[in-house]
């Protein structure tokens, strides 16, 4: 096994400097206290995650092209991205420039860089798992989570399509339900990890994303959950917007259960961000909210 | 493609086939009947393949087993079929004609001529695995049967290797084999397999360096190797406490018969010594063992301290070598070994094994001294004193009560020497040593153990000089060192300046290492004495000494080991000394003696992967860690530290083995073998055969059930593939034909079956159709309402693809009559509801709209891919492939290849049903047969039996011989009562019982009894006659008994198997069973069949393609043919054929199909025909009467001039076609633009193509004459003839609007590529249904507009059509009923003609000698009739090739004084044997035809007809008997 890596670049995104700032200040959090340092790129840019893909093909290699060219200059080591949407659109630039030569050579004349392939885009949960591993992670854990029954909620971007992503099973993944295992939370088994919440729809066909959405919860619950874990600010923020139904079903990041599984300050102030406060949840399960 | 066969050099007439699924078996059947010598490989232990996992068949619901066992029985019992199981090809070399194959055959460890399949074997064995003939939905053993009617009836042991623990030890002990019986809880078993390689359990429980456990694969997953010396310790200690569960008998695997008793010498008590001698004594030799001490042991008794090894269990170990009758002389020492050799002693040999008990000192200041002790010597004063007395109190003890002493080493002799000092009141306790701390020899836990008892260390120093004050030791003058190692035996340091230091001590004990006493090797014993260095002349192979019958080992010649290691050593000696006695008594000593080697077994090695990915299924428990008594109270006393395994922890420390070797070699197997039949030592061998062809038939694989992992199998536990849905369905199944869901046992109401799961899949691969899906969806639907009416099963599917003959009725049965609902819908994911695992099928529903429904199974209908292994068996064979890993052929050359003389049959060819499976192996054994025509029978054996004995005048003398089944029977009938029973009863003048009746001794007992007693009727009372009335009706031919004064009575299968709870009831009834069976047998009479003469010319009626075809294979080889053809040409319906499908969207590796092809094969079959001089065409005849029987056929053909012919014949193939249909709606025939597609394809490829103006649009309507109410069947071919011309259309003007309207698109196979090609070409595909047809009507420019309400919504929509295209069918010969009525043969309900049986015999008549092809027999495409052609002519060639042909003899037989020939019986014969004798007046039997069957027995109103064998007389005295 290679040494584990104690440094990443890190790519917050657009998201994770505004509605989903708890998921990078958790983020951060959780990494420092796993001893590995995030080191946010130096004038990063969009990565056209939401739109450059259908403005042309060649943005959407481009733009996040950018973010690699910085990272490789950093030099601190693979480009950590906590957004899916930007995992996604990064990761899927990234293996253009790996395969498709011309692609790489106009990448490369229009940016002004050598791409060298040193630097993998990685996302939060593969770095948890992979390289910190469950075991270090368990060690980590002062306060349990049990009594907290949750579902992990995986949405499409993460995980699809499986030959870029190169993420865990496509239609089964398991990482995050590990995570959260060696959490000790009560991880539910539930069939629709990786169904679409109607992130991307949520403001054309809000009436789309609100159904997808509230049958989300509902499989939730029926499944036992009193949570959502998910990795993604586009569905937890859509997640938490349009449940139709009463009472809502909150949404956490697992960095900030990890967070609080690990007994960092900080989890407060995150939860009162969130749309739905998951305080009564946290309450019930008998943890400190 | 052939080589004419005349043209080779040398032909052998042997052909191996590869795979004995049903292809493969058929393929070797049809050539071994047919002269041929057939070698029928198979990679797996059974024959059988695929089909004899299925439950039912389509279309007819027939038991797979059913009507495969008597295939598998003819295959197993061929006399020119040899079986060779858990084989692969190497290699192969040479031509067509004449290969030379090199097959690597996998080893058994069953030696099958002696296994009955008894099934006492799997009973014994532990070990459990997943049964992959139950899809892993149950669990078989490591020695296994693949399924209760497998061929050869014998079991298998699989193994992966051996163990790493066995691996990895000296002895080779049976580590995993004994874990896996504690894990069954089966201690006594466990006890017995430890001493198989063992005979000190207790000791080697307690004190080996276990290096079984540094190789454990459960060490490699991470979690701590099994503890396997413990587990030996608790067996051992188990064993002890209970002396009457132990197994009576020893080790089975040393005992020979007797006959050797050599006189041996051991000299030493020790492991190695008495190893040597347990296992000479069990092999019959006399044993002395010579002991110096008073005490028996060596170094296990006087080195080792109690407190490790208790004296009580190393003397429980010696009296069991004991017992074994060895001598054992205490106090006995021996001062010249050579002096007990003959002639001057009393022994054969002497095997010295002294071991090395002298001590070693360093030659330092103060050595000499009085306190300064040896530890061997040491040890030995304190183990030989009385072991109960208080410390320091014993006489002989030394005495170092209150003493400072110091131990120089660092090994275990110096901890145990430290340990001893520590219990016996020593005050203070040291060691030290050269080595540092982390580099001593002991083990860390030792060193925990004595720091842990006080003991201080002082590593890494080296001894000056032992300082004294009057005589008296002061302590030990020591220097820090920098320690190296060794070098050459001698220590390499620096001293380090500085540390210098002197340990305060007033006893020092050296344990610097020991050393042999070898003095008794003297003299000759000595002589040669290797360089004079005082080290004995000495073999390492085979411990051969100086002399001859000197043997040495042990410590004493390889210097202080562990116990295991001098175990080892005696296990070599007694093997060597076996080895020297037995050959000296057939002549001169060999010295050294000639030692054989046993062959080395690849080694199980699980990688840390593969490790914890089995960890998963086992128990997660860490290690069990004995109890030990604390520091402070065991360095009180001399009792044992550690305490053992409970019961409780030792099973589950068993339980966390990860049975790397999956069999454990426990021997087990071996034990409750009566027959003899295990040989663990089998290896992989490799044998060359010769042979003229091959034959590949090996199968298919389903497509994995995760291969669209939206649908969740392998997740939700009730989503399962059609496989396993098949053998839950079946009665022999996991479930025992209960339908349950896997989660809960629940029986399910509602099933959804999801078609294409890894078919027509682009996505993953798989884009072509597995041609069966849709078939066996059904049947398994259909048959799971049969088992459980509440079930609702509902089809998810694509297309429906009934194509085959009797498949559209099926599927309409289904849908319309018996509940199965079809929906025509892509499924998009399969969900889990929480709890109840009901399963959420989400699929679009025909309005576009989503819907889910819920389900309590789902069953994937997976896919068809080659078998597993077929990629690298071309690539050895130099076979091409297809892009999706089938077998290519070349265009209209079914079952050939790219290699001359290899031909390919069934799934490996393409995805196919057993039917298509069955032709294209006749058409494979037609080819071969073929190619080596000149070879027939020179291979072949032909059974030679003695004349028979006239009976007739001697009374009825019966045998009963009356069979144990190993305990199958005899464990459950009392056997012996039922034979002394079976001697009273009237006629018996003999009687014995067999442990295996069926064994190849026990056919050789029966013969000689047969003489010695004049028996003249035999009884078996065993199992089925099913299988075994054959071989005991060969045994008692083979003794001049006429084979039918035989009878059998079923002791097993109708009463053990029956009655097992009831000893006492299946007693009686076995009693009862064998009265009737001795009462009939009183009764039996010879019986003869008859033979009949065979005239080897062959009829073929039919000119076209198959009839054509048939006839040159026929020809081809060796055979006479007449073909018979209606018309004034040659050449049926291919005269109307142009085109074939476009090579582009065909698999094709390779390319070499043309557009014209049907015209260029039609031009050349007609030219090849008229140059065989073996055919003469009749052309322009019809046949007009048919005589005779098989073997004598006499048939009238008619020419269009009225004259008339009469042509003979042994057989006749029936391959006269039929006709395409004619339309009679859609205003064809009415309006010039409807046309069909046969004249459309005319218009295109045809002589007038180049005139043609092709419309702008044109319509194609599918099912215009097929699967309506006239013509219930599918006509198979008119989709793929649709798509054909499509593309034909859209390459001469890819303008032209295509549009297809059809019902079900049915292009199975690789078809389905070129549906996908039309697809992407623009042509529009429209389902509509048949409740509402399109309707035509004229348009007012000269063409027509086609209404149709398209499906599945309902729209309407109205088409412009240049053309209107129908797909006229296929319908069957009118003339079919006149010509069936005169061969009398049936016709299906469609009008084609039936054949026997629709899945096993689709090429045979019910009759003997009459056979279908074609056409004639159902609709099919050009190269599905070239094969069934070929495959047809090799059935008829199994008749045609032998001389004479024998009847049946169990056939009907009529009392003529009793018939009135009112001619019932002439109407239910379905094989037209029976006739009504006008002259005579009553009926008679047609020997030559009569199968036997019975029906007119049953039918007769006046009990004139009677079965032979079955006579009213000989029933009758069975039911007397019974209720007598």
């Amino acid at each position: 096994m290679s040494e584990r890596p104690t440094e990443f670049s890190y790519y917050p995104g657009c998201s994770l400097h505004a509605t989903g700032i708890e998921y990078d200040l958790s983020t951060r959090a959780v990494f420092g206290a796993l001893g590995v340092t995030l080191v946010e790129l130096k004038d990063w840019v969009c990565c056209g995650a939401s739109s450059a893909h259908s403005a042309g093909a060649a943005l959407a290699v481009d733009l996040p092209a950018i973010n690699l060219a910085l990272a490789q200059d950093a030099g601190h080591g693979d480009l950590l991205a906590p957004c899916a949407a930007c995992f996604n659109r990064s990761k899927a630039a990234d293996h253009a420039l790996r395969t498709d030569p011309a692609r790489r050579q106009a990448a490369e004349s229009l940016i002004g860089f050598r791409y060298t392939g040193a630097v993998r885009v990685r996302n939060p949960l593969d770095v948890v798992v992979n390289d910190v591993g469950l075991e270090a992670l368990a060690g980590h854990v002062r306060r349990p989570l049990a009594g907290l029954p949750v579902v992990a909620y995986y949405g499409c971007l993460l995980v699809r399509p499986p030959h870029l992503m190169e993420f865990d099973d496509p239609e089964h993944p398991r990482v995050m339900g590990r995570i959260l295992e060696a959490l000790g939370a009560g991880v539910r088994e539930w069939s629709y990890a990786v169904d679409c919440c109607g992130g991307s729809a949520s403001l054309a066909r809000a009436d789309i994303a609100s159904r997808l959405v509230t049958d989300l919860a509902g499989h939730a619950r029926e499944a036992g959950a009193a949570a959502i874990v998910t990795a993604c600010p586009l569905c937890q923020m859509n997640l938490e917007m349009r449940q139709a139904k009463r009472p809502p079903m909150p949404v956490f990041y697992f960095t900030e259960l990890m967070a609080l599984a690990f007994g960092l300050p900080g989890t407060r102030a995150w939860f009162r961000k969130h749309l739905i406060d998951p305080r009564p949840a946290l309450r019930a399960a008998g943890l400190p909210a | 493609m052939n080589p004419d066969s005349s043209a080779l050099e040398h032909t052998v007439g042997a052909v191996l086939v590869v795979g004995a699924g049903i292809g493969g078996m058929q393929a070797a059947l049809d050539l071994a009947n047919s002269g041929f010598k057939v070698y029928l490989a198979d990679s797996g232990p059974a024959i059988g393949g695929t089909m004899a996992q299925l439950d039912k068949t389509f279309p007819t619901n027939d038991c797979a087993m059913c009507i495969m066992s008597p295939k598998l029985v003819e295959t197993g019992r061929h006399r020119n079929v040899e079986i060779m199981t858990l084989a692969e090809i190497e290699s192969i070399s040479g031509r067509a004609g004449d290969f030379r194959v090199r097959l690597r055959r996998q080893p058994r460890f069953v030696d099958t001529a002696k296994c009955t399949g008894c099934g006492d074997c799997a009973a014994a064995c532990p070990i459990s695995r997943p049964d992959e003939f139950n899809a892993g939905l149950s669990q078989r053993k490591a020695v296994y049967k693949r399924y209760p009617q497998a061929i050869p009836n014998a079991y298998a042991i699989e193994k992966r290797g051996e163990a790493p623990c066995r691996d990895a030890c000296p002895i080779g002990q049976r580590a995993m084999g004994y874990v896996a019986l504690v894990r069954a809880g089966r201690f006594a078993d466990a006890y017995r397999t430890i001493l198989e390689d063992n005979p000190f359990p207790a000791v080697c429980g307690r004190v080996c360096n276990h290096r079984c456990e540094e190789a454990c694969s459960r060490a490699a997953a991470g979690d701590g190797a099994v503890s396997i010396m413990r587990l030996k310790r608790f067996v051992s200690d188990w064993a002890a406490a209970h002396p009457d569960a132990l197994p009576a008998t020893g080790p089975a695997s040393n005992l020979s018969p007797a006959g050797a008793n050599g006189r041996v010498a051991v000299v030493g008590s020790g492991p190695a010594g008495l190893t040597c001698a347990a296992g000479l004594a069990r092999l019959g030799h006399r044993v002395t063992v010579f002991e110096a001490l008073p005490v028996a042991g060596g170094m296990m008794r006087v080195g080792i301290p109690a407190y490790r090894l208790p004296y009580a269990e190393v003397q429980r170990d010696v009296e069991r070598v004991l017992a074994l009758g060895v001598e054992l002389r205490l106090n006995a020492r021996v001062d010249d070994a050579a002096a007990l050799l003959a002639p001057s002693g009393d022994f054969d040999a002497v095997f010295v094994a002294v071991g090395a008990h002298a001590g070693v000192r360093l030659r330092i200041p103060g050595h000499d001294l009085p306190d300064v002790l040896l530890a061997t010597d040491f040890l030995r004063q304190v183990s030989l004193s009385d072991p109960g007395a208080a410390a320091g109190a014993a006489a002989g003890r030394p005495s170092i009560e209150s003493r400072r002493v110091l131990v120089l080493g660092g090994g275990n002799v110096a901890i145990d020497a430290a340990m001893t000092a520590v219990r016996l009141g020593a005050r203070w306790v040291g060691m030290s040593c050269l080595e540092c701390r982390a580099k001593m020899p002991a083990h860390d836990w030792e060193l925990r153990d004595a720091q842990e008892e006080g003991v201080a260390l002082f590593p890494a120093r080296t001894f000056k000089e032992i300082t004294q004050q009057d005589g008296r030791v002061t302590g030990v003058y020591t220097v820090g060192i920098d320690f190296r190692g060794f070098v050459d035996g001698r220590p390499d340091f620096d001293e380090l300046p500085g540390t210098e230091e002197t340990i305060p001590c007033d006893t020092v004990i050296f344990a610097i290492g020991q050393r042999p006493d070898l003095s008794l090797l003297r003299g000759p014993a000595q002589s040669g004495g290797a360089g004079g260095n005082g080290r004995p002349v000495w073999h390492a192979a085979t411990l051969a000494g100086a002399l001859p019958g000197l043997f040495l080992g042990g410590d004493a010649v390889t210097g202080t080991s562990f116990v295991v290691d001098a175990i080892a050593a005696g296990h070599r000696a007694a093997r060597s000394i076996a080895a020297y006695l037995q050959a000296r008594g057939a002549g001169p000593a060999i010295w050294p003696p000639a030692l054989a080697e046993r062959t080395p077994a690849p080694v199980a090695v699980l990688s840390a992967d593969e490790a914890r990915a089995q960890v998963v299924s086992r128990s997660q428990a860490a290690r069990a860690e004995p109890a030990r008594r604390p520091a402070a109270e065991r360095r009180r006393d001399f009792g044992e530290v550690e305490a053992g395994l409970s019961e409780a922890q030792a099973v589950e420390e068993a339980q966390r083995c990860l049975e790397c070797g999956i069999c454990s070699e426990c021997l087990q197997c071996q034990y409750a073998c009566r027959a003899g039949a295990i040989d663990h030592e089998q290896r992989e061998q490799v044998v060359e055969l010769n042979v003229g062809a091959l034959i590949l038939t090996p199968g298919l694989q389903t497509v994995r059930g995760d291969i669209r992992p939206e649908f969740g199998y392998g997740v939700y536990p009730n989503v399962v593939t059609s496989l396993e849905f098949e053998r839950m369905l079946s009665a022999s199944g996991p479930y025992a034909g209960q339908v349950q869901r896997p989660s809960d046992g629940a029986h399910p109401r509602k099933v959804a079956f999801i078609q294409c799961v890894g078919s027509r899949d682009l996505a993953c691969g798989q884009d072509y159709c597995s041609s069966i899906c849709c078939m066996y969806a059904t049947k398994e639907a259909l048959i799971a309402r049969e088992h459980d009416a509440h079930i609702e099963p509902s089809v998810f599917y694509m297309d429906i693809r009934a194509f085959g003959k009797g498949f559209e009725r099926y599927y309409q049965r289904a849908g319309d009559e018996q509940g199965v609902r079809y929906v025509r819908s892509m499924v998009s994911c399969v969900k889990q509801a929480p709890g109840s695992r009901a399963l959420r099928v989400l699929y679009a529903t025909p309005d576009g709209k989503s819907a889910e429904e819920t389900f309590d199974m789902v069953v994937l209908s997976v896919g068809l891919a080659p078998a597993p292994g077929t990629r690298e068996l071309a690539g050895r064979l130099g076979v091409s492939l297809n892009r999706f890993g089938f077998a290519e052929s070349p265009t209209y050359a079914p079952a050939e290849t790219n290699v001359p003389g290899i031909f390919v049959a069934g799934a490996f060819a393409a995805p196919k049903d057993i039917p298509e499976t069955v032709i294209e192996a006749s058409c494979a054994a037609a080819h071969a047969s073929r190619l080596l025509a000149a070879a027939r029978g020179t291979l072949t054996r032909e059974p030679s039996y003695p004349p028979e004995r006239d009976i007739s005048r001697e009374p009825p003398r019966v045998g009963v011989f009356v069979c144990h089944c190993g305990i199958n029977i005899g464990g459950v009938v009392k056997v012996p009562e039922v034979v002394e029973y079976a001697r009273g009863l009237p006629n018996v003048v003999y009687a014995e019982n067999n442990l295996y009746t069926c064994s190849q001794d026990t056919q050789e007992r029966i013969r000689q009894r047969i003489e010695e007693h004049g028996i003249n009727r035999v009884v078996v009372a065993s199992c089925t006659p099913r299988t075994h009335e054959p071989l005991f009706q060969d045994t008692i031919r083979q003794a001049g008994l006429n084979a039918h004064l035989f009878e059998m009575a079923n002791i097993r299968e109708q009463d053990s198997w029956v009655h097992r709870a009831d000893p006492d009831v299946a007693t009686a009834k076995a009693r009862d069973l064998v009265t009737m069976a001795v009462a009939k047998a009183g009764r039996l009479r010879p019986l003869y069949s008859q033979s009949l003469d065979m005239d080897h010319r062959a009829l073929v009626v039919g000119g076209g393609l198959a009839g054509l075809t048939a006839a040159l294979a026929i020809a081809g080889q060796g055979f006479a043919v007449s073909l018979v053809e209606r018309e004034d040409v040659l050449g049926g319906n291919l005269r109307h054929i142009y085109t074939a499908l476009p090579a582009t969207s065909l698999p094709l590796e390779s390319n070499d199909s043309s557009r014209s092809a049907p015209q260029a094969l039609l031009a050349s079959l007609v030219e090849r025909v008229s140059r065989e001089p073996r055919i003469h065409v009749y052309l322009g005849a019809q046949v007009i009467g048919v005589a005779g029987y098989v073997g004598q056929y006499r048939t009238t053909i008619r020419f269009h001039d009225g004259r008339t012919e009469e042509l003979g014949h042994g057989v006749a193939i029936l391959a006269t076609g039929a006709q395409p249909g004619t339309p009679h709606e859609y205003l064809y025939g009415q309006h010039p633009a409807v046309i069909t597609q046969r004249e459309l394809e005319e218009r295109l490829a045809g002589p007038a193509q180049d005139r043609l103006e092709l419309p702008g649009k044109i319509v194609m309507l599918q099912c215009a004459g097929s699967r309506d109410a006239e013509h219930p069947y599918c006509s198979r071919i008119c989709c793929t003839q649709a798509i054909k011309n499509a593309l034909a259309l859209k390459e001469r003007n890819a303008a032209t609007q295509i549009t297809v309207l059809y019902r079900d698109i049915r292009t199975y196979g690789f078809r389905e590529l070129a549906y996908r090609e039309a697809r992407a070409a623009g042509v529009r595909f429209l389902e509509y249904s048949e409740n509402d047809k399109p309707r035509v009507t004229p348009a007012p420019d000269g063409g027509l507009r086609v209404a149709v309400s398209l499906q599945p919504d309902g729209e309407q929509m109205t088409l412009d059509a240049g053309w209107l295209v129908l797909a006229a069918g296929i319908q069957p010969e009118p003339g079919n009923a006149a010509l069936g009525q005169m061969f009398k043969v049936p016709l299906s309900e469609d009008g084609f003609f039936l054949e026997a049986h629709a899945k096993l015999r689709p090429l045979d008549f019910a009759a003997d000698g009459l056979f279908l092809a074609g056409l004639a027999h159902s609709p099919r495409f050009i190269d599905e009739t070239i094969a069934q052609a070929n495959g047809a002519a090799i059935r008829a060639v199994t008749l045609l090739s032998r001389k004479q042909l024998q009847s049946a003899a169990l056939i009907a037989a009529v009392n003529p004084r009793l018939c009135a020939a009112c001619g019932i019986c002439v109407e239910t014969c379905p094989y037209s044997a029976r006739v009504i004798d006008e002259e005579k007046g009553y009926a008679r039997v047609l020997e030559a035809l009569c199968q036997g069957c019975g029906a007119c027995v049953a039918a007769c109103p006046n009990g004139a007809s009677y079965q032979r064998g079955f006579e009213f007389k000989q029933v009758f005295s069975m039911l007397e008997a019974a209720i007598g």
